[in-house]
């Protein structure tokens, strides 16, 4: 059974140009562990896709469901008791909170699940360490570099060891290289701890390495890799 | 974490608006106690006697000035149903050439209780014949314990035996003599202009003769105490006195009287009214900076809540927030307040009062917090999936 199941997935926005289809009739499953790239250029719907998997939007039809559970039915306040406790989030400008160090953006996870406990605190030492950024641990964001400022991202979403990823662009503001190395990360921690990811992006190549890519076109999807 | 986090993170921004809140702090403090001291300058010495009720003449608007009772009057209360214990308080305005020159000051003739009065410097005990407790403001003009005090245009003298405090009446300090030295001094008060005017009957205790004084002299000095000071027996109260009472007295405590007369209820709204508006400042200060703030990390306080915090977790960290800086301004506020205080001149009405000051206080916190529901608006329309890329909605 796949881990996410999209079914006939339909978004329309209330715009000020008048009555917007974000995305229209979208279908697709994931299986647990592997690494889904959602192309498309922009517009496409991607970002609206990842906000209604995380349950930031509620769709106008059709379903989601993660591990059988139906993310579309939930309330405001349970999707964010779902996110806290089973998603990942990575955005594309990172959004680290500026006043808090590396180590503390990390910490913020379990903050906002009630309890930062010893164990915590060494997840999130061990997660900078493995992220190569345990010189960095007591560094504000406005001190990183933007490689690093998307690892330390990358960290905090991992820091509930989430079922779910969803990783939005991460790569869009690195340089190539880097964005290689943010992706390999992303590749490893999927392939390592059998997690599953979302990822969004625009550049073809990044998505070409995920295990099954999803490509949209003016919210629909034009190619699915796992149907061929 | 966060809110703490973020306060130590801009030292420099958050410090300057707990300055600027501790100046409104400073501000309604001194209010509070200019509106204190007001209020004590000008009513301190009928406020605080020690009394459940207060029986003036009827028609007189609870003045003190203008209510005269008769030894009948005060026969008729003193034996009213629920009067557990009653003395006589007469009140004069005179005129006192002190060792740096002349000042007002009120005359207050007590029938008994001087013990209420709380002795500073000098010695506890009723005054004595042309013997007076005095408020110690007077010192500033001058007036220390032992010396002798002359009234004008009165030929009486009256020696300080003590000092009282916090026993002014409009503005002037309060001089406290025995019940039979006031009558003798309102006699002259009535009587020794008429004789250095050339009247023959100057000095008499009435008379209705031709050559006698004037009748509308003679009707006062008929009146031996301007108000009676009342206590009540248990579970009477001042509405109760002023049933028993025909309509020819007027009832009411201590507090009430206080503020009725000399303009002064004018006075203590114009007051209040400057501490409202210094809160309303106040959280105008605190609401808008807190609502600018929330809108400018919008962004991350999106990102926080796709994260998974509720606008509840958000809300209390601005709660937090708002009550460190208000203790802060509250330190700030009454240093300030007490510092203006100490450096004010003695004669001006400055006189803090803890509990009004822990009122004030609350309400410095209360209007912040209401000032903070601008923000709670804003946390609440901050969608979370703006976190996400907002060019594809």
């Amino acid at each position: 059974m796949p881990l996410l199941e999209v079914t006939q997935l339909t978004k329309h926005y209330q715009g000020g140009s008048g009555h917007v289809t974000a995305l229209e009739d979208v279908s697709f499953a994931l299986e647990g562990g592997r690494l889904l790239g959602v192309l498309g250029p922009s517009g496409s719907g991607k970002t609206t896709l990842l906000s209604l998997i995380a349950g930031l939007l509620r769709p106008s039809s059709g379903e989601v469901r993660l591990g059988g559970s139906a993310v579309h039915l939930r309330s405001a306040r349970e999707s964010a008791a779902f996110r806290r406790e089973h998603v990942g989030l990575v955005f594309q400008d990172h959004h680290l909170v500026p006043y808090l160090s590396a180590l503390d953006n990390l910490l913020l996870v379990p903050h906002l699940r009630g309890r930062v406990r010893k164990a915590d605190r060494q997840h999130a030492s061990h997660l900078l360490t493995e992220f190569g950024l345990e010189h960095r641990a007591y560094h504000a964001p406005a001190e990183l570099s933007g490689g690093e400022r998307q690892r330390v991202a990358i960290a905090r979403a991992l820091m509930n060891s989430p079922e779910i990823m969803l990783v939005d662009e991460p790569t869009s503001n690195l340089d190539t290289e880097r964005g290689q190395q943010v992706l390999e990360l992303l590749r490893d921690q999927v392939h390592r701890g059998a997690m599953t990811c979302v990822m969004v992006t625009h550049d073809p190549r990044m998505a070409a390495q995920a295990d099954q890519t999803l490509r949209l076109v003016d919210g629909r999807v034009v190619t699915n890799s796992a149907a061929s | 974490m966060l809110a703490v986090k973020e306060l130590l993170g801009s030292k420099l921004k958050f410090g300057l608006i707990a300055l600027a809140i501790g100046l409104v702090v400073s501000l309604t403090m001194l209010m509070s106690a200019m509106s204190e001291g007001l209020v004590t300058g000008m009513t301190g010495a009928k406020r605080s006697l020690d009394a459940d009720a207060l029986v003036f003449q009827g028609d007189t608007a609870l003045s003190l000035e203008r209510s005269m009772l008769t030894d009948e009057d005060l026969a008729v209360i003193s034996s009213a149903a629920g009067v557990a214990e009653a003395y006589a308080v007469g009140h004069l305005i005179v005129t006192v050439r002190g060792p740096q020159g002349s000042f007002d000051a009120h005359v207050f003739g007590l029938g008994g209780a001087f013990d209420q009065l709380p002795i500073t410097e000098g010695e506890p005990r009723s005054p004595t014949a042309n013997e007076a407790i005095v408020d110690a403001t007077a010192a500033a003009e001058g007036v220390g314990v032992g010396d002798t005090l002359s009234l004008t245009p009165l030929p009486g003298e009256l020696r300080v035996m003590a000092f009282t405090e916090s026993r002014r009446y409009i503005m002037a300090p309060a001089v406290y003599v025995s019940l039979d030295t006031w009558r003798s001094l309102r006699a002259a008060s009535l009587l020794a202009p008429r004789s250095t005017q050339g009247s023959e009957t100057g000095t008499e205790q009435g008379g209705d003769g031709a050559d006698g004084p004037p009748i509308y002299a003679t009707a006062a000095l008929a009146g031996t105490a301007s108000i009676m000071a009342v206590r009540l027996s248990p579970g009477v109260t001042p509405s109760d006195l002023s049933a028993t009472l025909s309509p020819a007295f007027e009832v009411a405590t201590p507090e009430e009287a206080s503020l009725a007369g000399n303009g002064m209820n004018v006075m203590v709204l114009a007051v209040n009214g400057i501490q409202l508006v210094s809160l309303l400042i106040g959280a105008m200060v605190i609401g808008v900076f807190f609502y600018i703030t929330t809108l400018h990390k919008s962004g991350q306080i999106a990102a926080v809540k796709a994260l998974g915090a509720s606008n509840y977790y958000v809300y209390r960290q601005l709660l937090v927030q708002i009550s460190i800086l208000v203790t802060l301004a509250t330190v700030i506020g009454v240093g300030l307040a007490l510092g203006a205080g100490s450096g004010m001149p003695p004669a001006m009405a400055f006189d803090p009062n803890p509990a009004r000051w822990v009122l004030s206080l609350l309400a410095v916190y209360a209007t912040a917090y209401v000032g903070s529901l601008f923000s709670l608006r804003s946390i609440l329309l901050i969608d979370p999936a703006t976190a996400l890329d907002r060019a594809e909605h």
